[in-house]
């Protein structure tokens, strides 16, 4: 990746009058961590990056910020924020737009062609991380971690993630600008997870998911990482009625999960926020590629494709068979 | 106080033996690492670093029932907290922070829940020889081998372990196991000395919080809050996982003609936290919020109660999903003065 290129076409971005801010990534405070770095201006461009440990999807930052009254005698700030985005994260940015969650004209999409990237977890365990801020690249097929003079090759299968592994659209499906040249996209990986979890009889479904409930903590980080859970008004924070209880248990856990997994069936773009972000490490991923994985083979239809397309949850066709009515 | 000490091979016969008093250690369970209810027979192990929930959730659960009640029935029926409880190998951050959320629990009301479990608890420690990444208990007023808030300090010097009894409460339990500990000569507490340094030593963040309770209401509309909350998720991890952060909001969960009253922990990181019955939010943004939570700790608790409400045990560096890191912004803080 060359970042000079990067950093100069940020820079050009968030130099332009209709433009808010721009958000990409960052090296982070220490270890293998990235953080999200909204750039305001020309010099805030230098501190970009875009390396394995990118991995975190930044669409969830338009929706997840608030929007506050303008105070009286001020004009609503209307300028344009621009996002860098990988393949899967372009996905999150069309489907917003097919779902009119945002507009065509609020975004500057900065397109990123993705060779795949790191599961931070899988790297930690193999190399564990110190107080320094590490270094990642990619070379070839594979990683490498730089420090200083020594460079460590990382195999590319030790530490590929997950969502990566299963990965059919690693360029973006759109873009305002591109910076790198498409990637060749590989062979997707059988979805071992999903396959796994569908060998198992209802009651052994029942008693993994029952388990896997079990450890959360209701801390919602999976809900607001997500870049396709923005309702406003949303089922689970209502207070009256409650339809999901404040307390912390497998049911009222169980209620919270199957809520979000049934509003995300054909619309959840698969970029595995919802796993990467859970500190109980419950697989969300797995539930939500399920129903994604039932909706592009049942229904033929895969979301964040097309910005244009009829939201899969919102079609409806007169001559549908519904041969599961009874 | 008196020393002990307690030989390793003689390790699965004291915790077999404390597993009789509702025992309780750290074990990982998939990603997650906490305390746990040791049965009979159970081997731990108080190998690696600290636990990801901190054992407040086992004074103050996630979840508590205040009482049930029900159609026709006036009094309502608070439960039953009576039951003995010991801790095994709790860090000495997590017991300062124990002690520090007790000033809370005892401050305008005595809080009876929390208060009667904290009184039927017993924390025996380990002190830390290996801090990890984020570590800054120092910085915060704390040590790896602070006795603040334990009964029983331990220290692992390999072959065996150090205890320490710094309480009746530890008294009680080293008593009950008296057979199996001797007592311990004065090289093992100097050797525990030199461990407690070399501890110290390999801590690698710091950040002197000197000026920083003064400087943050000075420092309301700085355009830090915006910089550093703009990555933010607004989720409850940082304060959920916190060992000194004890909100909770309390409901009714009401079936048929019997229910009960509850109270959950919340965190004032979600935007639900602060919204009026009007629809008002005076905490409208992410800004805001992050605000509160640093000023809580490092101010509003100073003012109240004379004290940090923070250990530096490090969770909400470590466990932040989008690398919000606290020392970051108390040098930010530190620097915008």
């Amino acid at each position: 990746m060359d970042l000079d290129k990067l950093r100069k076409t940020a820079a050009e971005i968030v130099s332009r009058d209709d433009v808010k801010y721009l958000i990409g990534w960052r090296r982070g405070t220490f270890g293998y961590r990235v953080s999200p770095h909204f750039v305001r201006d020309a010099a805030g461009a230098d501190e970009l990056i875009f390396s394995p440990l990118c991995i975190s999807n930044l669409a969830n930052y338009l929706t997840l910020v608030e929007k506050l009254p303008v105070p009286r005698g001020q004009e609503p700030d209307t300028r344009k924020v621009a996002l860098m985005v990988k393949g899967c994260d372009s996905r999150a940015v069309a489907q917003l737009l097919a779902e009119k969650g945002i507009k065509r004209e609020e975004v500057v999409v900065v397109g990123l062609p993705c060779p795949g990237m790191i599961d931070r977890k899988l790297l930690a365990e193999k190399y564990p991380e110190t107080e320094q801020a590490a270094e990642i690249r990619w070379r070839g097929e594979d990683f490498v971690l730089v420090d200083g003079e020594e460079e460590t090759v990382i195999p590319r299968a030790e530490v590929l993630a997950e969502k990566c592994r299963l990965c059919r659209h690693p360029n973006p499906v759109l873009s305002d600008v591109t910076v790198g040249e498409p990637v060749e996209p590989w062979a997707a990986a059988e979805d071992s997870g999903v396959a796994e979890i569908m060998a198992k009889n209802a009651e052994e479904r029942w008693a993994y998911w029952e388990e896997q409930f079990s450890k959360c903590i209701r801390c919602y980080s999976c809900k607001n990482a997500c870049p396709l859970c923005y309702c406003e008004d949303c089922i689970l924070d209502r207070l009256d009625p409650i339809w999901v209880n404040r307390s912390v248990n497998f049911s009222e856990n169980t209620a919270f999960h199957l809520a979000r997994a049934f509003h995300l069936a054909g619309r959840c773009i698969e970029c595995g926020e919802c796993e990467r972000v859970c500190p109980a490490g419950i697989p969300l991923g797995k539930l939500n590629r399920m129903l994604a994985q039932t909706v592009r083979e049942e229904y033929e239809f895969e979301p964040g494709l097309d910005p244009e397309a009829e939201p899969f949850q919102a079609s409806y066709k007169p001559d549908d068979p519904e041969e599961f009515i009874l | 106080m008196s020393a002990k000490l307690l030989h390793k091979e003689k390790w699965s016969e004291f915790t077999g033996r404390l597993s009789g008093k509702n025992l309780w250690a750290p074990a990982v369970q998939g990603e997650v690492k906490k305390f746990v209810p040791v049965a009979e027979g159970e081997t731990v192990s108080l190998e690696g670093g600290n636990t990801t929930v901190p054992p407040k959730a086992l004074i103050f659960p996630q979840t508590e029932t205040l009482y049930r009640f029900s159609r026709g029935e006036e009094e309502p029926e608070p439960p039953a907290i009576d039951e003995e409880m010991v801790l095994l190998g709790v860090r000495p951050c997590d017991a300062r922070a124990m002690a520090l959320v007790e000033k809370l629990f005892r401050w305008d009301f005595d809080d009876p829940y929390y208060l009667k479990r904290r009184e039927l608890t017993t924390l025996i420690g380990l002190a830390c020889n290996e801090p990890e990444i984020n570590c800054f208990c120092p910085s915060v007023g704390g040590s790896p081998a602070s006795t603040e808030g334990l009964d029983i300090l331990m220290t692992d010097l390999g072959e065996s372990y150090l205890l320490e009894v710094l309480t009746d409460k530890g008294k009680a339990i080293a008593g009950a196991v008296e057979d199996l500990l001797e007592e311990a000569p004065a090289e093992a507490l100097k050797q525990k000395e030199k461990l407690a340094e070399e501890a110290l030593a390999g801590i690698k963040w710091s950040v002197d919080p000197e000026g920083i309770p003064e400087a943050l209401p000075q420092l309301w509309e700085d355009p830090l809050w915006e910089r550093v909350s703009a990555p933010c998720l607004g989720c409850g991890i940082c304060t959920y996982l916190c060992p000194t952060c004890y909100c909770f909001d309390i409901q009714d969960e009401v079936e048929g003609s019997a229910g009960r009253r509850c109270r959950s922990w919340d965190s004032c990181m979600f935007a639900e936290y602060t919204v009026h019955t009007s629809g008002h939010n005076p905490r409208p943004s992410r800004r805001e919020r992050t605000r509160n939570r640093i000023n809580h700790k490092y101010s509003y608790f100073v003012d109240k109660f004379g004290e940090i409400a923070c250990v530096g045990c490090g969770r909400c560096s470590s466990l932040c999903p989008v690398n919000i890191d606290l020392i970051d912004i108390l040098r930010q803080v530190k620097a915008a003065q």
